[in-house]
């Protein structure tokens, strides 16, 4: 089978090529404050996935205020007083608002730190949930 | 033929594919070079250190569960395989290298061999 070289197939990927970066715009080309957080939500329950390498529990502080969840922290330099062949990673101090869908039981939360990355489990509230009104 | 070289091309560009190279500090000291590198979302049992042919490589997996995009509504980062390689020449003592995985950091102790240590000059005073 013959496959002839065809310039507008190169042109055509170079178009997908461009596409692609307009549209998977990916977190480091937007302004975000640090830590990166994901948001899944299934049903009632929603998850908050912060990648925080490096942080450990005890320098870490979550608070709800309203429907927002705060997260302050900070990550603390390991260097050690040695001469440094390369210095790529960052630290420092952090404080950061998530917005959340929707109204949470404080009653419900519950945070895991595992590998790195801080999971928050949080349960849609009362209040928050659907109401059926009845019609008289 | 000609339809399936084209065809990896484009698999270059899948993000799927994609590994990362993960932000390293590395120092020394006098009979070690210790490196650190940040790998969130990697287990002890899906990274793996290997040295070979005088080169380091560290390569971690994450897991389908925090790489998936199932149920998600809001995305700033996205985790994706991790792959790092280093030269570290003969000065690294293959043998003795240990390695510590804690919060998503890896703690990499390579010692240096021997030859490469520092050695204190005698200096002997003719009387």
């Amino acid at each position: 089978m013959y496959t002839t070289y065809d310039i507008f197939e190169e042109v055509l990927d170079l178009r997908n090529i461009i596409d692609r970066f307009f549209n998977e715009v990916p977190y480091q080309r937007r302004r975000v404050d640090y830590p990166f957080v994901n948001l899944y939500e299934r049903g009632d329950e929603l998850e908050v996935r912060v990648m925080a390498p490096g942080v450990r529990p005890e320098s870490l502080n979550l608070q709800l205020i309203d429907d927002s969840l705060i997260i302050e922290g900070e990550k603390k330099e390991d260097y050690a007083d040695k001469p440094y062949i390369r210095r790529e990673r960052a630290f420092g101090n952090f404080q950061k608002a998530v917005k959340l869908p929707f109204r949470v039981n404080p009653d419900s939360i519950k945070a895991i730190m595992r590998d790195g990355i801080l999971t928050v489990k949080l349960a849609r509230s009362e209040e928050a949930k659907p109401r059926k009104i009845e019609i008289k | 033929m000609a339809t399936d070289v084209r065809k990896t091309d484009k698999d270059l560009y899948k993000r799927d594919e994609i590994a990362i190279n993960p932000p390293v500090d590395i120092y020394e000291t006098d009979d070690e070079y210790v490196l650190k590198t940040d790998i969130p979302g990697v287990t002890r049992e899906s990274l793996a250190i290997m040295l070979k042919d005088n080169e380091l490589e560290i390569s971690g997996s994450v897991d389908e569960n925090l790489r998936g995009h199932e149920n998600r509504t809001y995305a700033e980062y996205t985790l994706h395989d991790y792959l790092r390689r280093f030269t570290v020449g003969d000065g690294v003592d293959g043998a003795g290298i240990t390695a510590k995985l804690e919060n998503g950091v890896l703690t990499l102790v390579l010692p240096k061999s021997d030859r490469v240590k520092p050695r204190k000059i005698e200096i002997k005073v003719e009387a």
